[in-house]
């Protein structure tokens, strides 16, 4: 496997390729901050969970750095993270509760992780593979990935996209090639 | 009326998690789905819950929910008729 482009996002830095991205906002805003910057043109982007948000940006900064033929090429989406959709599911919990028992659609249809690798392959119009795993530890990930992507000269987005609670997320993911 | 249809495009905005939107932005006439906000499914189901939550009406006729959700106005109208709270 190789590694096309790498990014790392925490609640206070962004480090695409090795070389850190300047940023104004912390925590959720700086996600907010991210899509203004580098996406712009796509609203449903402020109707996604802080998870999807997460790995929204992370690919998009990734085949942001890729030639146009590299995101054509995309075939598979395999992120995995250890708390699922936890803070999305809170959320929506809170809009169950006793006494207030209005529950949120828009909440509801983020309480599965695998949605935002829906939501990459929605937006780059990528047709293969996506699945999303939960898993102890980022290293589990490279053998599920190595068993996906079989065939040869395959692309994939892969990685970590850790969100737990408000304000505290994780990602690391990489396009990477099978040569 | 008018005092409706701002509060009403307020609570839109909020409910729908319009970030970069204002009230202004929003044309009382305009249709609400397809073309002019352009609202899907799910945009649907949290009006029909704006609305039970905010003014007690509770919209339970698919066929009554189509007229209601034309625009920001026929929204407005149907709450001033049937609001119960």
């Amino acid at each position: 496997m190789q590694v096309i482009h790498d990014i790392e996002i925490t609640t206070t830095s962004v480090l695409l390729d090795g070389k850190t991205i300047a940023v104004e906002q912390t925590g959720d805003k700086l996600l907010v901050e991210l899509y203004r910057r580098y996406a712009g043109d796509y609203p449903k982007f402020f109707k996604m969970d802080t998870l999807s948000r997460l790995g929204f940006i992370a690919a998009e900064l990734l085949l942001k750095q890729s030639a146009i033929s590299d995101q054509q090429l995309v075939d598979a989406v395999i992120l995995a993270n250890r708390s699922a959709s936890i803070k999305n599911d809170t959320d929506y919990l809170a809009t169950i509760t006793e006494g207030n028992y209005y529950p949120s659609p828009a909440l509801f249809v983020y309480t599965l992780p695998n949605i935002v690798t829906g939501e990459i392959a929605i937006r780059h119009h990528i047709q293969g593979e996506t699945s999303f795993y939960i898993l102890n530890s980022p290293e589990q990930l490279k053998p599920i990935v190595a068993s996906t992507l079989t065939a040869k000269h395959s692309t994939a987005l892969v990685g970590w996209c850790e969100c737990s609670k408000q304000d505290n997320f994780y990602a690391k993911m990489q396009l990477i090639w099978r040569n | 009326m008018e005092k409706l249809i701002e509060q009403l495009k307020a609570q839109i905005i909020e409910a729908l998690n319009f970030e970069d939107m204002t009230p202004a932005d929003i044309d009382t006439d305009a249709p609400l789905f397809g073309e002019g906000l352009g609202l899907d499914s799910i945009d649907a189901l949290e009006l029909i819950m704006l609305m039970d939550r905010e003014y007690g009406i509770k919209l339970s006729d698919p066929k009554a929910g189509k007229a209601v959700f034309q625009s920001v106005r026929t929204m407005a109208e149907y709450i001033q008729a049937n609001r119960t709270k």
